[in-house]
């Protein structure tokens, strides 16, 4: 798929990219903020691996795909809609930074956040850049 | 999840951790105070934070959709508590507040300030101010970001 093809589909999957970041970013600042609070338990958000998963179903088939020819059939195979997959909060319960229970790590996360916002950056730069490519056909 | 969540919940960070500094700076002003209105030396006071929404009791690292209560909205201060630490003893009989009788007798109770553990407390606590104050820093330049999409 060359740039500018399929603009809608570009322009869907970054604005949900730029969701996610948005979730991700509370997240960050949510952990941040309760970084000295006793027994807290750090949030992460997992988003773009679920993307992907979704986005390469759609090329893959399988090697014996079953032929479905009513409606009763069950196919082995359903490419997963990328538009299904939201942005998942997931407690990270299981590391240790501090000994009050407290697992944020604040070096951790400001890496995490400036990570997302140069994320966030590069994909708005993204969709300003398949606007103006629109904009290059318009003028 | 919103445009400005994510600055409302660094600002509660940050309000939190002012109201830290704020009563470590009080516990350092009042190191040396032996005489309160409740009676007997300066007791330290220790700020208590609690997250504004609370985590799931139970340990799982997937939620079911009911029990979600979303992204988190930041930190809250849940009181401010006198440490019960016992005094510091100091011998010193010609102080006005020394103890007259018993076996502490020319003792006086100094508070149960630990300059130095305040000192470490208030570093700790201007970072993490810091660190909040980023967040609302990259939270603005992403939305600026945000604005020229479109824009040329």
């Amino acid at each position: 798929m060359g740039i500018g093809t399929d603009f809608a589909k570009t322009v869907d999957i970054l604005q949900r990219a730029m969701d996610a970041s948005l979730v991700r970013r509370d997240a960050i600042a949510n952990n941040m903020a309760n970084a000295d609070v006793p027994n807290y338990k750090r949030t992460v958000v997992n988003f773009e691996s679920e993307l992907k998963r979704a986005l390469d179903s759609e090329k893959e088939h399988p090697a014996l795909p079953l032929a479905v020819t009513n409606e009763k059939h069950i196919p082995n195979w359903r490419a997963r809609d990328y538009r299904e997959v939201e942005p998942r909060r997931v407690l990270d319960y299981l590391t240790t930074a501090k000994n009050n229970g407290n697992n944020v790590d604040p070096e951790e996360e400001l890496m995490l956040s400036m990570q997302n916002q140069l994320m966030y950056t590069l994909l708005a730069s993204a969709q300003t850049f398949e606007f103006g490519q629109v904009n290059l056909v318009l003028r | 999840m919103g445009l400005f969540s994510s600055i409302n919940i660094a600002s509660s960070g940050m309000t939190a951790e002012r109201l830290r500094s704020d009563v470590i700076a009080d516990n350092i002003a009042n190191a040396s105070t032996t005489r309160t209105a409740e009676g007997g030396p300066f007791r330290r006071s220790r700020v208590i934070l609690k997250p504004r929404t609370e985590q799931p009791y139970w340990r799982s690292p997937f939620l079911p959709d009911m029990l979600d209560g979303g992204a988190g909205k930041g930190v809250r201060v849940v009181t401010v508590e006198k440490d019960d630490a016992k005094p510091r003893l100091v011998y010193d009989p010609t102080h006005p507040d020394a103890i007259k009788s018993g076996e502490r007798a020319g003792y006086v109770e100094m508070p149960n300030v630990n300059v130095v553990t305040e000192m470490v407390d208030l570093i700790s606590a201007s970072r993490a101010y810091e660190a909040n104050a980023s967040i609302v820093n990259g939270s603005k330049a992403m939305f600026m970001k945000a604005l020229e999409i479109g824009g040329r």
